[in-house]
């Protein structure tokens, strides 16, 4: 076995018993790296041409390599967002998830591509090209976090860190075959994570085993007095708890969706995991939610594009990224500036986002959807008083081709309708591996109420003892 | 259709965007399957429904009144083409 094949929890194991040398690990994950690159396209920036200091040689994750979406601030790395917009920017501070992960040790092996500022699901809406799913690199990874799912999924190191809006974590999690958890919005400090949806965004990890995303968790969960939407006082016990039990707990499967066509792969790892969720004494019920089922995805839309438009109004060529120097006045600089920089998509939303919020729709829009997600918040807090957990779905459909033409825009964004109300209410989302149809992985996901992220993982290693544990792709044959 | 391409191109403006004319096309169509899907909200009565807001949220949570020093400034301004000294400079706002 080679160590860049290595689970976290092994990495960390294998260093501290001195197995091997953090030098080592890093060797064979930039080996790993360099041979599989050139056909997965997961980098924007590398930062692996000499390994980085460990700033806490005694710490969690002493030596252990990683990537970060490069929508997470790096102090003095560039980080784009996947957009000409921000040019060669180097933030002159690190997020916050990435300064506790190096305070713990982590490396940094370098910056990983993703849907421009987030927007899109299938990675290939970047500036710097699309990225390609290392189980079949003809296929899309997901997104927006498909770099960060690609470089777990391939073996380049044993986790990593993406952010989710409306299902950028679980959906590429689900694509490329890895486990991915969107925490509790406030469980994971925000800070230095460029904005697409402030209210909907949330930073969390993707692992190769469960346990893996409990370490994780453990490191980056927590209050942080530079985001005022980090809560306080809320427990985060992330170990691992050998006797939890799902036994006399509900799992829901929601009414609404029964009716919806999945791909077969998809149905059938529905049946397998009810299956062994009964087995393990769950009682498996059904719950209904009309609202979110008919109005979240209009909602989520309304509410994102509008926060988007306002989020981006930033990006004016002063003070950072992209310009220009000879524009006649500053409304001309501007516009060159925005026009040039943001690309079609990115675009689109702030075009629509402005026209929600001018006062002469906003009642009518924008306000309105933050009443219906009033409605969707109260009806997940209805529908958790009848059962712990519910089970879906992250996708109706396994992931397409690259390159394939884009269907309409609004059909395109109904397919999210199985991720982005977690959004709306702040849930925790894991989206967990079931197997393989072929040679692509199959993702369900299991939702919680606010602030139950330690039984979804707790859970999920459950699931994960009777479905298996993914292996490194190697759809590049690299 | 609710917005001709004048209007989208007038909410462009108002983003500071300029659209080509493929760009205005996909826009027009973009924004008005966009408002016919918020349709839906009509369904609704939303009267005496409040906005949004986590529970947790209610309290506007402080942080401790005290000066935390910033100290490298020379790393913010190192990122812009706009520098004259310790200051941003734009092109003229204010016409003579």
């Amino acid at each position: 076995m080679e160590l860049y094949e290595l689970n976290l929890r092994d990495a960390i194991a294998g260093l501290r018993d001195k197995k091997f040398s953090a030098s080592e690990l890093f060797d064979s994950c930039k080996a790993r790296i360099d041979s599989c690159e050139g056909k997965i396209h997961a980098f924007i920036t590398r930062t692996d041409s000499t390994p980085q200091p460990c700033a806490n040689p005694s710490g969690l994750l002493a030596g252990i390599p990683t990537v970060l979406k490069d929508n997470l601030c790096t102090r003095g790395i560039r980080t784009t967002a996947a957009s000409k917009i921000l040019g060669e920017w180097r933030p002159p501070y690190d997020a916050t998830a990435w300064k506790s992960l190096k305070e713990a040790g982590a490396i940094l092996m370098g910056k990983v591509n993703m849907d421009e500022f987030a927007m899109g699901n299938t990675c290939g809406n970047s500036a710097f090209g699309p990225t390609h799913n290392p189980n079949d690199i003809s296929r899309v990874p997901g997104g927006s976090s498909g770099g960060s799912a690609a470089a777990v999924s391939a073996g380049y190191v044993p986790f990593s860190l993406g952010s989710d809006t409306g299902g950028s974590i679980r959906q590429p999690a689900s694509f490329c075959g890895v486990y991915g958890l969107k925490p509790t919005y406030g469980m994971v400090s925000r800070y230095g994570l460029i904005s697409y949806g402030s209210s909907l965004d949330q930073i969390g990890p993707f692992a190769r085993t469960v346990e893996d995303l409990q370490v994780i968790m453990s490191v980056i969960s927590g209050h942080d007095p530079m985001d005022s939407s980090s809560f306080r006082d809320r427990p985060h016990d992330f170990s691992r708890k050998d006797d939890f039990s799902l036994k006399g707990k509900r799992v829901a499967l929601v009414k609404e969706f029964q009716d919806f066509t999945l791909d077969a792969p998809i149905a059938e790892a529905m049946a397998k995991t009810r299956k062994i969720l009964e087995d393990e004494g769950a009682i498996i019920t059904e719950i209904s939610l009309p609202v979110v089922a008919r109005y979240a995805v209009a909602c989520y839309y309304a509410l994102a594009m509008s926060e988007a438009h306002t989020n981006l109004e930033r990006y004016d060529g002063v003070r950072l990224g992209y310009t220009v120097k000879d524009a006649p006045g500053i409304k001309e600089m501007f516009e060159r500036v925005r026009s040039y920089g943001f690309g079609s998509e990115v675009k689109a939303r702030i075009i629509a986002g402005t026209c929600l919020t001018e006062p002469t729709r906003c009642e009518e829009y924008y306000v309105a959807a933050t009443k219906v997600r009033t409605l969707i918040a109260q009806e997940f807090t209805r529908a958790f008083g009848e059962t712990e957990f519910i089970l879906q779905p992250v996708t109706p459909s396994l992931p397409g081709k690259i390159g394939e033409p884009e269907e309409d825009a609004m059909k395109g964004y109904e397919t999210d309708l199985y991720t982005l109300p977690v959004n709306l209410a702040g849930l925790p989302g894991l989206s967990f591996f079931t197997g393989y149809a072929g040679s692509l992985p199959v993702g369900l996901q299991l939702i919680g109420p606010r602030w139950s992220d330690s039984d979804l993982l707790n859970t999920g290693i459950i699931l994960e003892r009777h479905l298996g544990t993914p292996k490194i792709a190697n759809g590049g044959e690299c | 259709m609710r917005l001709d391409a004048q209007q989208v191109n007038e909410i462009a403006q108002e983003s500071r965007l300029l659209l080509t004319e493929q760009e205005l096309d996909g826009a027009v169509r973009y924004i008005n399957n966009f408002l016919d899907m918020l349709d839906r909200f009509k369904e609704l009565d939303l009267k005496d429904v409040e906005p949004f807001s986590f529970a947790e949220a209610l309290e506007c949570p402080l942080r401790d009144d005290k000066v935390i020093p910033f100290t490298d400034t020379e790393a913010i301004l190192h990122e812009s083409g706009h520098v004259d000294g310790s200051y941003f400079k734009v092109p003229r706002i204010i016409e003579e």
